[in-house]
């Protein structure tokens, strides 16, 4: 899995791409904790180029989400495939992320 | 075209990646729905990953036994490894209605198995864990 890191304005914009399984999503919860712990609070997950997720991926997602709440802080994702929103409605994720269908529309939610 | 193939995996997180591939190659040479391999994928991918994280007391290396097979109008895996007894079934299912602060992190992976597939047997046998997932393919 890759990870790129942009910034547009206050926002952290990552985008994902290949695969987040629990052999990659260590990768991803440093990252997360390194931008929180830096004083990140807005984040947005591109998921144009994701291809897979597991469950060790969700709880990367979950912990940060956890871990934003007490500060004010949270994360929307963008650009879910159709097999990977279908994991997140199986979880019960859906509800607990906003999600949007472009990441213009993401980013732009925290205005 | 085999209907069955065996891929051997160690025990370490980046093989996870050969188990997708696996899973998707046997989907194509057979050309199954993208639905029931993604299905079949995730389940596989999370079993994987309880017994390369949970298994083993030790740091050896172990091997993990992937098989996958086409039978009747169903599709078949088994994972196979010689770590300490478990059956992933054991576990409690998640409450999926609970509020994000109160929910607990993890157990989603069972819950995959239990939503997804049509049907999950564990057995231990000659000291091995053997997990055998089945999909019905869409008729």
């Amino acid at each position: 899995m890759e990870i790129t890191e942009q910034k547009k304005g206050s926002v952290v914009l990552l985008v994902l791409t290949g695969r987040l399984d629990a052999g990659t999503a260590g990768r991803l919860e440093e990252r997360l904790v390194s931008l929180i712990d830096a004083g990140s609070r807005s984040f947005v997950l591109d998921f144009m180029h994701l291809d897979y997720i597991s469950s060790a991926g969700l709880r990367v997602l979950l912990m940060a989400a956890k871990k934003l709440k007490g500060l004010n802080g949270r994360i929307v994702l963008s650009s879910l495939k159709a097999h990977i929103r279908e994991v997140f409605d199986i979880a019960g994720f859906s509800a607990i992320f906003p999600t949007y269908d472009q990441q213009d529309a993401a980013v732009g939610s925290f205005q | 075209m085999s209907q069955t193939i065996e891929v051997r995996l160690r025990n370490r997180l980046s093989e996870l990646e050969r188990v997708g591939e696996a899973v998707e190659s046997f989907g194509e040479a057979h050309r199954l729905p993208g639905k029931v391999v993604q299905a079949l994928a995730l389940c596989v991918d999370e079993v994987v990953t309880n017994v390369i994280s949970y298994a083993y007391d030790d740091q050896a290396d172990h091997q993990i036994t992937l098989r996958l097979s086409l039978g009747t109008g169903e599709l078949a895996a088994e994972v196979e490894d010689d770590g300490k007894p478990f059956n992933p079934l054991d576990a409690p299912p998640p409450d999926l209605t609970q509020s994000l602060e109160d929910r607990p992190i993890g157990g989603l992976g069972v819950h995959f198995l239990r939503t997804l597939m049509d049907g999950v047997e564990y057995r231990r046998e000659q000291g091995k864990n053997l997990l055998v997932m089945k999909k019905k393919l869409p008729v």
